[in-house]
């Protein structure tokens, strides 16, 4: 190379005119040489120089990378306030990018002329291939300079085609793009999102500019489906919908994607991805479905098919241990505590062990989940008192349902149990997620009758009340269906056995008997009701419950009816007599006064009290007390009862007066005309005014429930006031009735009506 | 006022008018019933004997078969006779 004769300046500009990035300032012309002219690779390979060329071109595209192009780049991903432009934004910096990148790659094929010409060999960052090279180069400068909040440019692209690949799956048709809401047939998005994917996938920078935000995106994208079409919608399965869902939308459009990843690694990669995905959607899914478990509970069974879901995709996931600290939480802070009354806590309590069975066949859940509420019950007073109530109540209820599943109630004996040895082949062990009990010996009896008595541990003191209930409901009304209680009885006998429950075939039998000796001695000649018609509840003392001891003396017309019927009774059944319990039974009067009337079934007191302001008109505390052998303080709370109904008055201290008309003028003229016309009518509007106070009772129940559960619809409300509230004999009240009711109360911002749901204003 | 009463549902207890308040024989109320039987009264009747000591007719009734000989009241050992009264 000593030829001095040799012009170096007319080989550098033979070669910076095949490269033109060698020029100073260095230059990317629009349009290059194809390909290097042969002079110039004559020159290099002369002159021994192609490693050193190679080089120093490639040092020029790094620094022209570097201080121009990818600062050009980025400076597109400043954030902006329009968001409608941000889809063009992100395609043009790509389509930037790439145009450049073309030009550069150019460049590289030139490079491998040279190379090839001058048999280098050497690979450039370990990549034999120069247009691998380039695009390390390319990743490399552009992760280098890479700004703090690039992703959101990212985001809000794929964002809008997402969001245009899931309307046009829900509905075609569609004149508006989702995307860049212009219409369809103006709306470039496709080509522009298609166009920037190969792009990208050419310049290999699909998976390292924009595979995290993707990732970042689908996952939000899947948790906010969920989320909306999971909230409060507990009678759908959703489990199929999402898959489907998550592969025609969510998989197929990462597909469209990476369909030109040019590293040809899609198939393997999608299908990672894929189960990537479903284990995601899975678990999104049933944290949603835990969180919303207590509610799902509460509406068992029409959530039955959130609850299967729910069953398919606990194993599929780790959220098992998730599940039951959530659900003891909620329990907790949503069921066990004094808002809530006893029989919403069974009513919860009966939801819970139904879909736990559901949720876990093998019973460890269940336990884990109940023991906390069995506590709790243990530590309620009216406990038993509701669930005998609740299983003897008119109308379908849980717990009557579970009675006629029939199966003998099984006491825990805390005998060891035979844990089905035929059975050992087959035998796992628990799963160890469940929390672990000290019970966990004792049989796991999922028989909800089963389960409450155990949580007392005695047969007797359930029998026992069920009796008291019986006593109460037999004696307050005497025409009440046997027929029923005996049906009832025998479910009862097939729980509880016989013998427990003899007392009460005996009672029931009384008031059978009861009837047909009534009518016996109504047909006795000797027998003569002068105005006061009777009849009588004949019951075994033995058998019965002990009646309270109250003391009532009864009013001498009535006495005297009273020994011609024991007179009767003696007649009839040799050798035996009876023992009036005068407080007790019901008397059905017919009260007519100077301006109303009023017809009632009181208690036997409160007509003695009458029968005696009959006689005279008024009575001084004392003397009355005297007369009837009954206590002051009681006899003024009976008194009560009629002045309430303004029946009498109390003008002075301890001193009552027949009040035989109303004191209130407007009142009164409106009774005169109901009286004059309808006598039984004026009777009427004075049970109205008790069945407000009635409904009134209920009022505490609704609030209870709203404060649990939000928001009821009209139907529900009356259904759970009908388990709960419904109690006394004649409380009572239909939807209709109840709905005036509500609307009430509505009217006066107590609660808020709409979408046909009750709930309580904030 | 005028008060008209409709109808008086009252409630009473019946008892066997007896000397006794128990069965001398099986110890249990005459009120209930002997220890053979489920239902009281029309079907666990009482039975008086010419002694006017009285007895559920089952109970005395398998006592006399449990004597062949001399049937005697189990209380006063006189000569057991019934008393159709
Ligand atoms: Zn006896
Ligand atoms: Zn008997
Ligand atoms: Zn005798």
């Amino acid at each position: 190379m000593n030829n001095p004769s040799f012009d170096y300046k007319a080989a550098w500009a033979t070669i910076t005119q095949a490269f033109p990035i060698l020029q100073s300032p260095p230059s990317l012309p629009e349009s290059d040489f194809e390909t290097v002219p042969f002079e110039a690779v004559n020159t290099i390979k002369l002159l021994n120089l192609a490693e050193q060329i190679q080089g120093l071109v490639i040092t020029r595209m790094e620094e022209r990378l570097r201080k121009d192009i990818v600062p050009q780049f980025w400076s597109h991903f400043k954030k902006t306030d329009h968001d409608s432009a941000t889809f063009r934004e992100f395609h043009d910096a790509v389509k930037f990018l790439y145009y450049n990148y073309m030009k550069l790659d150019l460049i590289m094929n030139k490079l491998i002329v040279l190379r090839e010409a001058s048999n280098v060999a050497k690979p450039v960052y370990n990549h034999a291939c120069l247009h691998e090279a380039l695009k390390l180069i390319v990743k490399a400068v552009l992760l280098s300079q890479l700004p703090v909040d690039q992703q959101w440019l990212i985001l809000s692209f794929y964002e809008k085609a997402l969001k245009r690949q899931d309307c046009e799956e829900e509905s075609y048709g569609n004149e508006q793009c989702c995307g860049c809401l212009q219409e369809q047939y103006v709306c470039q998005c496709v080509e522009m999102f298609q166009e920037t994917n190969k792009k990208l996938g050419k310049m290999a920078l699909l998976e390292p500019l924009v595979g995290q935000s993707l990732t970042d995106l689908i996952y939000n994208y899947i948790q906010a489906h969920i989320q909306k079409i999971c909230k409060d919608s507990f009678d759908t399965s959703h489990l199929e919908s999402l898959e489907k869902w998550l592969q025609s939308v969510i998989i197929s459009w990462l597909k469209k994607i990476y369909y030109y990843d040019c590293a040809n690694r899609s198939e393997r990669f999608i299908n990672e991805f894929d189960q990537k995905l479903i284990s995601y959607l899975y678990n999104a899914y049933t944290k949603i479905r835990i969180d919303q478990l207590f509610n799902i509970i509460i509406e068992y069974p029409d959530s039955l098919p959130a609850l299967e879901d729910l069953r398919l995709c606990l194993p599929k996931t780790d959220l098992k241990p998730h599940l039951t600290k959530t659900l003891q939480k909620a329990m907790e802070t949503r069921l066990l505590h004094p808002g809530v009354s006893t029989s919403d806590v069974l009513t919860a309590y009966v939801a819970t062990i139904r879909s736990l069975r559901i949720l876990d066949p093998c019973g460890l859940l269940l336990e884990t989940i109940t023991q906390p509420i069995h506590r709790y019950l243990r530590s309620r007073e009216d406990t038993i008192r509701c669930v005998v109530s609740s299983l003897t109540e008119e109308g379908p209820n849980d717990l009557a349902e579970e009675l006629v599943r029939g199966e003998a109630v099984q006491v825990d004996e805390n005998t060891p149990v035979d844990d089905g040895v035929e059975d050992w082949e087959t035998w796992t062990p628990d799963p160890v997620d469940g929390v672990t009990s000290k019970t966990s010996g004792l049989p796991r009896t999922s028989d909800i009758i089963s389960m409450l008595v155990n949580v007392y541990g005695s047969k007797e003191l359930f029998v026992n009340e069920y009796r008291t209930l019986l006593a109460d409901r037999l004696l307050s009304q005497y025409s009440c269906d046997t027929e029923k209680e005996i049906r009832y009885l025998e479910l009862l006998k097939l729980r509880f056995g016989d013998s427990q429950l003899h007392y009460c075939e005996v009672m029931l039998k009384d008031i059978a008997d009861s009837k047909r000796i009534n009518q016996h001695i109504k047909q006795d000649l000797n027998y003569s009701e002068d105005d006061i018609p009777m009849s009588a509840m004949i019951v075994s003392a033995q058998f019965w419950p002990p009646f309270k001891d109250e003391k009532l003396e009864l009013h001498k017309r009535l006495a005297k009816q009273m020994e011609k019927y024991t007179s009767a009774f003696e007649t009839l059944k040799g050798s035996r007599t009876l023992c009036w319990k005068t407080h007790l039974g019901i008397v059905d009067l017919e009260i007519e006064l100077a301006d109303r009337s009023l017809s009632l079934s009181v208690s036997p007191v409160h007509a003695t009290i009458l029968m005696h302001f009959q006689d005279h008109k008024s009575w001084s505390l004392d003397a009355l007390s005297k007369v009837m052998h009954v206590p002051s303080t009681i006899l003024r709370r009976k008194l009560s009862f009629w002045q309430s109904h303004g029946v009498i008055t109390e003008r002075e201290p301890d001193v009552f007066h027949l009040q035989e008309e109303q004191e209130n003028k407007e009142n009164n003229l409106q009774d005169d005309i109901v009286v004059e016309d309808y006598e039984s009518e004026s009777a009427m509007a004075s049970a109205q005014d008790q069945r407000e106070e009635e409904l009134q009772t209920f009022w505490s129940y609704i609030l209870g429930m709203l404060m649990n559960l939000d928001t009821l619809p009209l139907e529900r409300i009356h259904q759970m006031l009908k388990m709960f509230a419904f109690q006394g004999p004649t409380i009572e009240c239909n939807i209709q009735e109840l709905k005036v009711f509500l609307d009430r109360k509505v009217r006066e911002h107590q609660l808020i009506y709409s979408n046909g749901l009750y709930r309580l204003p904030k | 006022m005028k008060l008209t009463i409709k109808n008086w549902t009252g409630v009473a207890t019946w008892r066997w008018v007896a000397n006794d308040d128990n069965c001398g024989i099986c110890r249990m109320p005459f009120d209930g019933c002997c220890p053979d039987c489920k239902l009281p009264g029309d079907d666990c009747p009482l039975v008086w004997g010419q002694c006017s000591h009285c007895f559920h007719m089952h109970c005395i009734v398998k006592w006399l078969q449990s004597q062949p000989v001399n049937q005697q009241c189990p209380m006063c050992r006189q000569g057991w006779k019934f008393n159709n009264k």
